[in-house]
């Protein structure tokens, strides 16, 4: 659940590649395997060696892919979950995203994402998580990303997707009406949308974390469903591909941000499933396997996630149901018994 | 990896790009052994702040780089504070540790040059002047024109301008004007449009009764719509200012209130504008003498936390000899609303109104944007911004009048805009029920609940609003749509 990465600059002023009706391309599922097996095996990789500050993310990103893929069994577990055991910080409880990095709430969901997918939060002090996330809510509901400050919106979410999991009653470990509150100030009365804080502009990214968060909390009641579910759907483009705000590029990770949203107020039928895949499926690296952005550029692990988990949200013969709130593999919801609300198509 | 292109090289250039890229690779993990050593030492000094700059120059994503300078900082600044000084040196002392600020100000913005949408300086750049003892506001609110003029979209700049401008104490009509000026310079700017959503609120409260509530005064509505129609015009394909448009006709949702109820002698419904929850709710019958009776035990239709429709298995003695019914919650203040009587049944219902009146100023206003919109699409027909903005000025001029205009560019909307297909059809579907359902509540009170018939509404494609319709025994509707909801649409007599 990291958007660090948003924080690159696009270059909005090219145009949008439009994908050619004619030619539909076919998911390359192998080399999408064989992409994300590889992720990290060379250790001394200059990409991999960049992105050292995202590392448990990455590996969340690349997990679930996997699994969603019905192709687990191919990372190795056991090394996985002793990566994560040497993350947690063992004066706050929170993760690091690798060795030597502080903790942040940000990785400590991706930790928790990933034990929970191969059903090993056993292995963890999950207690020490919980006062983590208790000790990051301030008094106006929101919550710190770390003990410096940083307030935003995906924290809130972060906060209660992390306690969900855990099987953590919200009302008895933060002030969920507080943490409410908060969220629903970060709401934009011009289109129903959400920003990162108070006052902020309303960007799919964060309206997904909004959204999941009032998902995760029961309260989707208090969205504007017409208002924000029309804004969302204008996301898409000619091409078919989704972009994060008015005026901007498509780009593969907002079709999950955008789509998951839908998904979750019960309108994902406002868009064109059938376009979009192709845009999808257009931004598939055919060499090396991977997802990138946009068609033609280069694919990294962070779209190869949100390419696949929205190709399983539009019901891709071949790959596992997704669950829209928490960008998980259904299945492991089922296991946990954890039902966030969805609204219904009217 | 963002807007990175794949691009195709020869052989040659990839050994030396991969040699360059292994040279780095191997500075960069020099550098973090030094600085992972000196942190285990706890060694917060300027040889830590050296090693950290170049990394954070090039990838400010680090963020656990960033968190060891502040602690380089706070650990200087109390250094400073800890050596002893005469009072007249005092001065000087603050001017050293004001001077630890400055050095690591002009860091975040030689990084913010190559990276201005990093999340990690903004906020380093925050802390900073929450920590600072004297904080330039002024500074900042420049340094974000200066940046908004690099990148007028960038959302980063945006939310520190939002904060440094309240900091600094800039007036809102100062920001207003800014806000035009960018919006002149650019109509395609959605962030500006943003912006000036929030200040023309406050500084224009809306004080009349429309609900829901007009965004702003009605004089500043008028000028609002003229400005923003210009805009749209000088490019119509451009969707910010018809985004902006639509704010302003007010499409919000209904406000929270009870639109139908119905309580027979085993059963009672209660309908809700839009979804909300139980939560302390109470109702309550009242009749003459002051009898009253609180029905209690209500569920959610849907059987999820929150729904519009709610039901009760209470028995009820007789309740057509209430007259009116009181309904609370935690989220809806006590109303009182009047109950009819239909057979041995006591029921409320009120459809709701799609337009109100506006005075006769933004009227006219209204009216000459739809002219103007019309003669666009003379020449454009396919335009579908003003296709769709054309059939909401209808609506907010006068829904009944303009209806069959309205479905009939709707249904023109799903084939120029056909990504968004199921939304206009949706869209059609809802103005057609409300139609229908004035229509309904304006027939005989002894017939009405027996049936509604919506079987001849050719473009209703789903049921929006369906809580109006469970007061009623009987739903007709079309083949189609029996299909689509297969026994699960209830109504009065199916509960």
């Amino acid at each position: 659940m990291d958007f660090a990465s948003f924080a690159k600059p696009t270059n909005s002023d090219a145009n949008s590649p439009t994908t050619d009706d004619s030619k539909t391309e076919e998911l390359h599922f192998w080399k999408h395997v064989e992409y994300i097996e590889n992720h990290g095996k060379d250790q001394d990789d200059y990409e991999y060696c960049m992105t050292e500050f995202l590392r448990m993310s990455g590996i969340y990103w690349g997990v679930t892919a996997l699994d969603i893929m019905n192709q687990l069994e191919r990372l190795d577990r056991n090394s996985i979950i002793e990566f994560i055991k040497r993350c947690q910080c063992p004066t706050t409880g929170g993760f690091a995203p690798c060795e030597g990095h502080d903790p942040h709430i940000l990785y400590t969901l991706s930790a928790v994402q990933i034990l929970c997918i191969y059903d090993a939060l056993e292995q963890i002090d999950c207690e020490a998580v919980v006062k983590y996330v208790m000790s990051l809510q301030q008094h106006d509901g929101s919550f710190f990303g770390d003990r410096w400050g940083e307030v935003d919106t995906r924290f809130s979410f972060c906060a209660v997707a992390i306690l969900t999991l855990l099987k953590k009653d919200l009302a008895t470990t933060i002030d969920v009406e507080k943490a409410v509150q908060f969220v629903m100030s970060c709401c934009n009365q011009t289109d129903g949308g959400f920003g990162s804080k108070p006052g902020a502009e309303s960007h799919a990214g964060l309206i997904y974390c909004c959204v999941g968060f009032l998902s995760l909390t029961h309260r989707l009641h208090l969205l504007d469903v017409d208002k924000l579910g029309w804004w969302l759907c204008e996301r898409q483009l000619p091409s078919g591909g989704l972009n994060g705000r008015p005026e901007k590029l498509p780009d593969v990770c907002y079709s999950w941000w955008v789509l998951a949203s839908l998904t979750i107020m019960g309108r994902l039928h406002w868009i064109s499933a059938d376009k979009l895949k192709q845009f999808i499926l257009s931004c598939q690296d055919n060499e090396t396997g991977g997802f990138a952005d946009r068609t033609g550029n280069l694919p990294d692990i962070f779209h190869t996630l949100f390419g696949i988990g929205a190709l399983s949200l539009l019901g891709f013969e071949g790959l596992k149901a997704i669950n829209a709130t928490l960008c998980m593999p259904q299945y492991v919801m089922d296991r946990l018994e954890i039902k966030p609300q969805i609204l219904e198509r009217p | 990896m963002h807007g990175r292109l794949k691009v195709r090289t020869t052989e040659e250039e990839r050994e030396r790009k991969k040699k360059e890229q292994a040279l780095k690779v191997k500075a960069y993990k020099a550098a973090t052994t030094k600085i992972s050593a000196k942190r285990q030492n706890q060694e917060y000094d300027d040889e830590m702040l050296a090693y950290t700059t170049p990394i954070l120059q090039r990838n400010p994503d680090v963020s656990t780089l960033w968190n060891i300078r502040r602690e380089c900082i706070l650990a200087k600044v109390k250094k400073i504070k800890e050596e002893e000084v005469t009072p007249e040196k005092e001065a000087i002392q603050e001017e050293h540790i004001l001077q630890v600020f400055e050095t690591e100000m002009s860091l975040t913005e030689q990084c913010l040059l190559v990276n201005p949408k990093s999340y990690n300086i903004w906020h380093h750049r925050m802390w900073l002047l929450e920590q600072s003892p004297k904080a330039n506001w002024q500074r900042e609110v420049m340094l974000c024109n200066k940046y908004l003029k690099m990148d007028e979209r960038n959302f980063h700049t945006w939310d520190y301008k939002r904060y440094v401008v309240e900091k600094a104490q800039v007036p809102k009509e100062e920001e207003l004007d800014f806000c035009t000026e960018k919006i002149k310079v650019n109509f395609s700017n959605y962030s500006s449009w943003h912006h000036r959503s929030l200040l023309l609120p406050a500084l224009y409260p809306y004080e009349g009764d429309a609900k829901p509530k007009r965004p702003m005064s009605e004089e500043k509505l008028k000028e609002e719509l003229e400005m923003v129609l210009t805009a749209a015009f000088t490019d119509p394909y451009d969707s910010s200012a018809w985004f902006y448009q639509r704010w302003l006709l007010g499409y919000s949702q209904p406000e929270l209130a009870a639109c139908a109820f119905r309580c027979s002698k085993d059963k009672t419904v209660l309908s809700f504008t839009k979804l909300t929850t139980k939560e302390d709710l109470k109702v309550v019958l009242t009749g003459d003498g002051g009898k009253t009776l609180e029905i209690t035990d209500f569920l959610t239709l849907n059987n999820q936390v929150s729904d519009t429709i709610f039901y009760s298995k209470n028995p009820v003695e007789d309740p057509s000899m209430y007259q009116n019914l009181e309904v609370s919650s935690k989220a809806l203040t006590s109303i009182t609303l009047p109950l009819s009587k239909y057979n041995d049944d006591a029921y409320y219902f009120h459809a709701l109104e799609a337009s109100t009146t506006y005075t006769p100023d933004v009227l006219d206003q209204l009216k000459s944007q739809l002219e103007s919109c019309e003669s666009l699409l003379e020449y454009e027909p396919d335009s579908k911004w003003c296709l769709l903005t054309s059939a909401l000025l209808m609506r907010a001029i006068d829904c009944q009048e303009y209806h069959d205009k309205t479905m009939e560019y709707l249904k023109k909307l799903q084939k120029v805009d056909s990504l968004r297909e199921n939304y206009y059809k949706d869209l059609a579907s809802k103005w057609i029920l409300q139609k229908a359902l004035i229509q309904w509540s304006k027939t005989d009170g002894e017939h009405m609940l027996k049936s509604i018939d919506l079987s001849q509404e050719e473009q209703l494609t789903c049921l929006t609003d369906k809580q109006y319709l469970i007061v009623a025994d009987e739903i007709i509707l079309s083949k189609e749509l029996t299909k689509r909801y297969e026994g699960g649409l209830k109504s009065f007599s199916n509960i």
